[in-house]
């Protein structure tokens, strides 16, 4: 049959298509619009989140399932050579590095802090924690009770770069500990919960404060957050092979809070697309409705002449499916520009939780566009779907006698 | 019964007949007999007028032996072949290879140009592009509308908006061309005139032609005519148009 005779019932009403042209571009633009956003923030929380974890941590099982204050779950460095040896056969690994994390208690003066004290490797070049240092200077790796705070624990506890602080804490033998640091530098970081109870310190004096040669974990960093899963798989087959009982675990996965983030940001996209195309549904079924009705006496002709009910169905569904296509396409031309035009002027925004405004973006592309591309097609399918499906069942001699 | 033309031979067979056919419409449950037990014949080359005042039943039965509605009784036989109890599907594939219908009111697709009115069929039949491209211009020069192929049917006159739907219903090369009230949207002298082609295709094509009409100057195209009248059939006796081959 001839492809073109839908194209030109389509144009034959062009008030009628351009308003339901219109209609499907508009859903589309939005869908994609707001994908575009959630897509970009959702990708500005990884890095961050990455930035934080790194892309892969590998630690004892007790460290990640509640029993984390038991220093059983240290990793003696023979442990930690063969992590390493493991790790140095993946291809994406960019680099790798060790942290030693215990709970401690800040104080200073009155004032005091529960927070989470790491050990580093300063200038390790995986985890670069000295980069967020903004007042004050980063941590050498002959420092000895030197510590890292952040901005907000600054403010909190009134402290600046030169102050001293006590850290009492836990050793592995079971004592109390209490060591005077002094403030090297003050570091900000995207989340204040995160600037309030993390400090650093270089791990050597970690290590002979808790009186431990172990680390806690070991962290990766790859060339990608896509290289993340693969590199998972191959080292974790690695290290069972090697008998280590430790367990591998993905940025994602340490991070609640990104998770949280992500599958709130993709139940908004959800709920926005999936109320566009409702909407988008109901007036496109109403626009063929009638489209189809004024040409009943044309479908009564088709069918006199021998055209098939499946013939008409398929008729009718492929004019339907020009609309969609064309009007999903502009809808994706014009959520381009719409994004273009948003990023062009640079809004920023400060999430809540955080202390950093980031600058808002929209994520363009084929792949964004893709989901409501295919998301306002099938939607102006289905709605043509029952009107066509209307139009095939006529009986041929009803449709004939309609004026 | 009507002659053989010189360039159409009789074969006596019953291309197309009709037996004790009854259609019985219910409105508000009381039935309406829009015919009763109409018998009817038409042999290859046939041109038959069927007249009768409105609401006698013309348009039920040219739709029933169109096999576009089916009858409340009796048989429609299509070259032999009885149609009650063929699919659907089956009465489409009729209606696309073995008959072709002219409607009061050209029912021409508005979208498609003359040539492209007159090309849908054959799209239907799957033919391929080049021969089914020369079939429709050799059609339409038939029809005499060779100039006017790209034109949009709302960019012609009443009549030759019929001689398009004429040219489409022969395309396909059917048997049978069925023709309701061909004349009724047109002056009496372009009326005239698409009889006069209905006639001389039905002599150079040896299709039959059964034309239904109110019309009494229609009768006198007819090879055979037909009275119908509050449902039933009867034969119009003597014959019309003066055969070329006599
Ligand atoms: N769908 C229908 N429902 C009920 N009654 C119908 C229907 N179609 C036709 N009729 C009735 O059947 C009878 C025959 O109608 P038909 O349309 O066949 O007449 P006609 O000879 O074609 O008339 P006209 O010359 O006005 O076109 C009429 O009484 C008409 O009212
Ligand atoms: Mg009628």
């Amino acid at each position: 049959m001839g492809w073109w005779i839908p194209l030109r019932s389509i144009w034959r009403n062009r008030r009628r298509t351009v308003l339901s042209i219109g209609i499907i571009a508009l859903g589309t633009a939005v869908s994609f619009f707001v994908l575009g956003f959630v897509e970009s923030s959702r990708r500005l929380i990884q890095e961050s989140t990455v930035h934080e974890y790194g892309n892969l941590q590998i630690g004892s099982p007790d460290l990640w399932n509640g029993t984390a204050d038991s220093y059983d779950r240290l990793i003696p460095p023979d442990a930690v050579a063969q992590i390493e040896a493991a790790l140095a056969e993946e291809p994406t690994l960019v680099g790798s590095t060790v942290q030693l994390q215990f709970p401690g208690l800040l104080a200073r003066g009155e004032r005091t802090q529960v927070v989470r004290a790491t050990g580093v490797v300063p200038g390790n070049g995986v985890l670069e924690f000295n980069d967020l240092v903004f007042i004050g200077r980063g941590l050498a790796p002959d420092d000895r009770a030197a510590i890292l705070i952040g901005r907000s624990l600054a403010e909190k506890l009134a402290l600046s770069p030169g102050d001293a602080i006590t850290l009492t804490l836990t050793t592995v033998d079971g004592a109390y500990n209490a060591s005077p640091f002094t403030v090297a530098g003050v570091f900000r970081f995207t989340s204040e919960a995160f600037e309030q109870q993390v400090v650093f310190m270089p791990l050597g004096y970690a290590q002979r404060l808790l009186n431990t040669p172990g680390v806690d974990r070991v962290i990766a960093s790859l060339s990608s957050l896509e290289a993340t899963n693969p590199a998972r798989q191959r080292l974790q087959s690695a290290l069972r092979g090697a008998s280590l009982a430790v367990d591998v675990k993905t940025w994602d996965e340490l991070s609640p809070f990104y998770r949280q983030l992500s599958s709130y940001f993709s139940a908004l996209f959800g709920f926005l697309s999936a109320a566009v195309s409702i909407l988008v549904f109901f007036i496109i079924l109403q626009v063929l409705t009638l489209a189809f009705l004024e040409r009943t006496r044309e479908i009564g002709t088709l069918r006199a002449i021998g055209t098939t009910r499946a013939q008409v169905f398929r008729l009718f569904l492929a004019e339907s499916a020009w609309l969609a296509v064309v009007g999903s396409a502009a809808g994706v031309v014009i959520g381009t520009l719409l994004g273009l035009g948003f990023n062009a002027v640079g809004i920023e925004w400060r999430p809540p939780g955080t202390v950093e405004p980031v600058r808002l973006a929209v994520q363009l592309g084929v792949a964004t566009a893709a989901v409501p591309f295919v998301v306002s097609v099938a939607a102006t399918l289905l709605s043509a779907l029952f009107p066509s499906i209307e139009a095939a069942r006529l009986r041929v001699v009803d449709a004939l006698r309609v004026e | 019964m009507g002659e053989a033309s010189r360039f159409c031979h009789f074969r006596g067979e019953r291309l197309l007949e009709a037996s004790r056919l009854t259609k019985i419409y219910r409105v508000g449950g009381e039935p309406v007999y829009a015919l009763r037990d109409v018998e009817f014949v038409a042999p290859q080359g046939d041109f038959v007028v069927i007249n009768g005042p409105s609401g006698s039943g013309k348009t039920t039965f040219l739709n029933l032996i169109a096999v576009i509605d089916r009858p409340t009784s009796g048989e429609v036989y299509i070259e032999g072949e009885p149609t009650s109890t063929q699919s659907e599907g089956q009465l489409a594939a009729l209606r696309k290879t073995t008959i072709g219908l002219v409607f009061q009111s050209f029912n021409l697709i508005p979208v498609l140009s003359a040539a492209e009115n007159v090309e849908y069929p054959l799209l239907l039949q799957g033919s391929e592009r080049s021969p089914r491209r020369a079939r429709v211009a050799a059609m339409l020069a038939e029809v005499g509308l060779s100039e006017l192929a790209r034109r949009r049917p709302s960019a012609l006159s009443g009549g030759q908006r019929q001689r398009v739907a004429i040219a489409r219903a022969l395309i396909t090369g059917p048997k049978i061309v069925l023709a309701d009230e061909p004349t009724a949207n047109l002056d009496s002298e372009t009326g005239g005139a698409v009889m006069d082609l209905m006639r001389r295709l039905n002599e150079e094509h040896c299709v039959t032609f059964v034309v239904v009409t109110h019309d009494p100057a229609v009768s006198k195209y007819a090879k055979r005519r037909v009275r119908i009248l509050d449902g039933r059939l009867e034969e119009g006796g003597d014959h019309g148009m003066v055969d070329s081959a006599s």
